[in-house]
């Protein structure tokens, strides 16, 4: 069987995440994604999207596109807000203490361990994280 | 996401159902806080199959609240993409995490 691709363009707003990771719900187990694929995907997904639903001043929408390859799942991930590289921010110190922990940074880090060849473009006003996640449980 | 209360050994389980992501943190958050107010606090995840870094700002929340009053925060029911968040965010060394209710209550 071939894994269908996967396109959905949403409102830059946090009510659009909800109904993303449920679009992805509904696409993993159409396309047969492994779960631990399938976890990974929507985590990357919500990361990004959270980050420019909260963070991105006067972004109006942001995008995801998944082109399945040969064991791997490519992502592109738009939006149309101000240029920010989420893959230059600092790694969080994730050996602190209780105390000295700050969740900062955590999403994009989880993004970056998840993933491969993560990397970041500025085209035509438009944000682009371009990565790709291994298939495999 | 539903969460449903339970006790064990005399410490207060929320069960926690569905996606604990950024739509359902903020819920989350204030539930646990409030059952922490009272004591020690289970938070059985193993019908949580998603767990997103808004919703380890709640677990952190969670478990430095316990450590400021006294009480004591685990979670138990890791499923396997839960625990690989877990792990990647060095989650694992701060917040106790046991297979099942009885013994993180005898913890």
């Amino acid at each position: 069987m071939v894994t269908p691709s996967f396109h959905l363009r949403l409102p830059a707003s946090l009510e659009s995440v909800s109904e993303l990771l449920d679009a992805l719900e509904a696409y993993v187990e159409t396309a047969g994604i492994p779960p631990g694929t399938a976890a990974r995907l929507a985590l990357i997904a919500e990361e990004i999207a959270a980050n420019v639903a909260m963070h991105a001043k006067g972004a109006t929408f942001f995008e995801l596109r998944i082109i399945p390859g040969e064991h791997v799942l490519r992502l592109s991930i738009e939006d149309d807000g101000p240029e920010y590289d989420p893959l230059a921010r600092a790694t969080p110190d994730t050996e602190a203490a209780l105390e000295d922990r700050d969740v900062g940074g955590l999403g994009v880090h989880l993004v970056r361990q998840l993933t491969q060849e993560a990397r970041y473009q500025r085209e035509g006003g438009l944000n682009r994280l371009l990565c790709s996640l291994a298939l495999a449980a | 996401m539903d969460i449903t209360e339970t006790t064990e050994g005399g410490k207060t389980v929320a069960i926690l159902d569905g996606r604990l992501d950024t739509a359902t943190a903020a819920v989350i958050e204030t539930k646990l806080l409030a059952l922490l107010e009272k004591g020690g606090v289970i938070a059985d995840l193993a019908e949580v199959r998603y767990v997103s870094s808004a919703g380890l700002r709640v677990l952190l929340k969670a478990a430095k609240q316990a450590k400021a009053t006294g009480a004591s925060f685990a979670v138990v029911g890791l499923q396997p993409p839960v625990r690989e968040v877990f792990e990647i965010s060095g989650f694992d060394k701060i917040i106790p995490a046991y297979n099942t209710r009885a013994e993180a209550a005898a913890a």
